[in-house]
């Protein structure tokens, strides 16, 4: 069999600030958790590398940076995504309600060729909290995601490293088959360039004459 | 925003997102905020949604035009010279890890009512109609003197001073013809007048090195291109300031810059809020008493059926008209005329360049002001930047960042290798 090309899947997480999206990323990637909230500062992008279905992929997973706080997320973010993970706070229940419009936001801006079938995947997040502070039921939860289309959903701790590995699992699978449809449809831009310090750099040799 | 920021930036054109990129990486307390629901300020690129907004808010753009996605129309056309300060910046601040380039396909320029291309290899400079055989070897002595100048070797120097000596006196010692002396001038060393002439040879000397230095990266010709449009590259720099702690607010309205008693900033008001700072940076629109009109450029952003004539189809081009010559894109392509106006029909000064384009399915034409700063922030700590001109490439703007950062934190811009935080793992 032909060896395939190398696939780049590109993840967004969006959701409320405070919601612990860089958390999560840190825990599937790095197997780390801090107490300590800092409003995200130094965090890009994490990328890992997982099999799917006995295939090698690199996931590259983007950070929102802070600029989630003001809606300042431009168009750039969003381009390209290959899956875009929604994160709430389960014992707060306006992270839950603006979970509609971050949904929106992605689907204007990002605009997929095919955004009814576009994956996304829902994470309720921080169930390690005392049951008396909970403020989203995993029925309510469950219910909003089948009325958008069916979007799966997990319930997780960032902290405690419950059902992370298995919610990327999915991201990454649902991701894969999202890149491989769009490439099978669409004529992507031939032989982008990329810069960096090392690359392409012939400079002697110059010659006009 | 009811907080303490060492800066604020106002705007998010290029210049503003660089420097608020630059600032945050260096520690200090950024909130960076713009009038509109969109980066870029006057170098945005829009969708056709944004650019019917802009241009006719009473018209929806035509459904055969085609999606929003397809479509990202720079309102300032400029390529990037692909060995320029810009990717120097780009690539020492590893912005480029969120960004794709294309490279130009060719780089053309107007002579005699005739396009041709500019020779970016030995080859197309042999077959080039710019030159004739003698003329040629004239032309091939000049640029073998370019290259091989070397400052610590007065013997690759030939009896001349790039220093001392101007331009037109170097093109008079290898003799070249007017017409040569035009494409070097403009579509090498692209100068935007002839003022270049009376100046030292070796600003056009570095120019020219450029160009070369920029072909040889990729080939085809010197420019390379952000692959969504110019709009990614302000967004990539306001990335990097939003990891480094900067504060982003997008559709805020600015509504006065407040002084203390002796006329310095201290903050900025936006309804009942006001965010203290020390310093604020930012485009000429936010500071209406504070800069002046230096001109004007008009610019055309044309959709045409087919590609350029005479440019061999091919799918990206530059195309530069000399002063001198003119005695003063899915189915779709599309095309951007601009030059500094200097009548009071600035639509008839763009008209030789519309010509050239073939038959116009559309045209949306835009007159802006070019402004700059009266003063130079010293006394009231406001840095403004100045408006993007009528140059095909970002020189002036990275003059114009470093210029600003000398002024804000009173040093030199020196370019590091960006850090690796520590939760980074290696991809």
């Amino acid at each position: 069999m032909a060896s395939r090309k190398k696939v780049l899947l590109k993840v967004i997480i969006l959701g409320d600030s405070g919601v612990g999206k860089t958390s999560l990323m840190n825990q599937y990637v790095n197997k780390k958790f801090s107490n300590q909230y800092k409003a995200t500062i130094g965090a890009d992008f994490l990328t890992k590398e997982v099999m799917v279905d006995d295939r090698l992929v690199t996931m590259q997973i983007w950070d929102t940076a802070g600029q989630e706080r003001f809606q300042s997320l431009g168009v750039a973010f969003y381009r390209g995504a290959d899956c875009c993970v929604l994160v709430y706070d389960v014992n707060n229940a306006k992270s839950f309600e603006t979970l509609d419009s971050w949904r929106d936001e992605f689907l204007v801006q990002a605009s997929p060729r095919d955004p009814e079938n576009f994956p996304f995947v829902v994470l309720g997040n921080k169930i390690d909290m005392e049951e008396s502070k909970r403020m989203v039921s995993q029925k309510r939860a469950m219910t909003w995601c089948q009325s958008k289309g069916n979007i799966p959903y997990f319930e997780t701790s960032a902290k405690e490293a419950i059902n992370v590995e298995t919610a990327f699992q999915t991201i990454a699978k649902n991701a894969l088959q999202q890149e491989a449809e769009s490439d099978l449809r669409y004529d992507n831009f031939p032989d982008p360039i990329k810069l960096d310090n090392e690359s392409n750099n012939n400079n002697d040799g110059i010659c006009l004459c | 925003m009811d907080e303490e920021y060492d800066v604020i930036v106002l705007g998010t054109g290029l210049t503003e997102c660089i420097l608020s990129g630059l600032l945050s990486v260096e520690g200090k307390k950024v909130l960076h905020m713009d009038r509109n629901d969109y980066y870029g300020g006057e170098s945005a690129s829009l969708n056709l949604t944004q650019l019917y907004r802009k241009f006719r808010p009473n018209q929806e753009p035509p459904k055969e035009l085609g999606a929003d996605r397809d479509f990202n129309i720079d309102l300032i056309p400029k390529f990037m010279m692909a060995n320029g300060e810009l990717v120097n910046i780009l690539t020492h601040t590893e912005v480029t890890r969120y960004l794709e380039f294309k490279q130009i396909s060719g780089s053309f320029v107007y002579r005699d009512e005739k396009i041709s291309k500019v020779p970016a290899s030995e080859m197309e400079a042999v077959r080039s109609p710019l030159m004739g055989l003698f003329e040629k070897r004239r032309a091939k002595k000049f640029f073998e003197y370019m290259q091989n100048w070397r400052e610590d070797d007065p013997s690759t120097h030939k009896g001349f001073d790039i220093n001392t000596g101007t331009m037109a006196e170097l093109y008079e010692k290898f003799s070249l013809e007017p017409g040569t002396q035009d494409f070097i001038g403009h579509a090498m060393a692209l100068h935007l007048d002839e003022s270049y002439l009376e100046r030292y040879a070796r600003e056009s000397y570095e120019r020219i090195i450029l160009y070369f230095t920029s072909v040889a990266r990729y080939g085809k010709s010197p420019y390379i291109y952000p692959l969504y449009g110019l709009g990614e590259l302000p967004q990539g720099f306001a990335r990097l300031s939003a990891i480094y702690g900067g504060t982003y607010m997008l559709d805020k309205k600015v509504d006065e810059i407040v002084y203390d008693a002796s006329g310095r900033v201290i903050g900025v008001r936006s309804d009942d809020e006001i965010a203290k700072t020390k310093q604020v940076i930012g485009d000429p629109s936010y500071f209406p008493t504070k800069a002046r009109k230096v001109g004007k450029v008009v610019r055309a952003i044309c959709f045409l059926k087919s590609p350029i004539p005479n440019t061999d189809d091919a799918d990206s081009v530059q195309l530069i008209i000399p002063q001198n010559q003119v005695n003063r894109k899915h189915g779709l392509v599309l095309a951007i005329v601009s030059t500094i106006v200097e009548t009071d029909n600035p639509e008839n000064e763009i008209e030789p360049g519309l010509k050239l384009l073939g038959p116009i399915v559309d045209k949306f034409v835009a007159v802006s002001d070019l402004e700059e700063p009266i003063e130079d922030g010293t006394k009231d700590n406001v840095f403004i930047s100045r408006s993007y001109d009528a140059t095909s490439h970002f020189g002036t703007v990275c003059d114009d960042v470093k210029d600003i950062y000398r002024r804000v934190t009173g040093k030199n811009l020196v370019l590091k290798q960006r850090a690796k935080t520590e939760d980074e793992n290696t991809s």
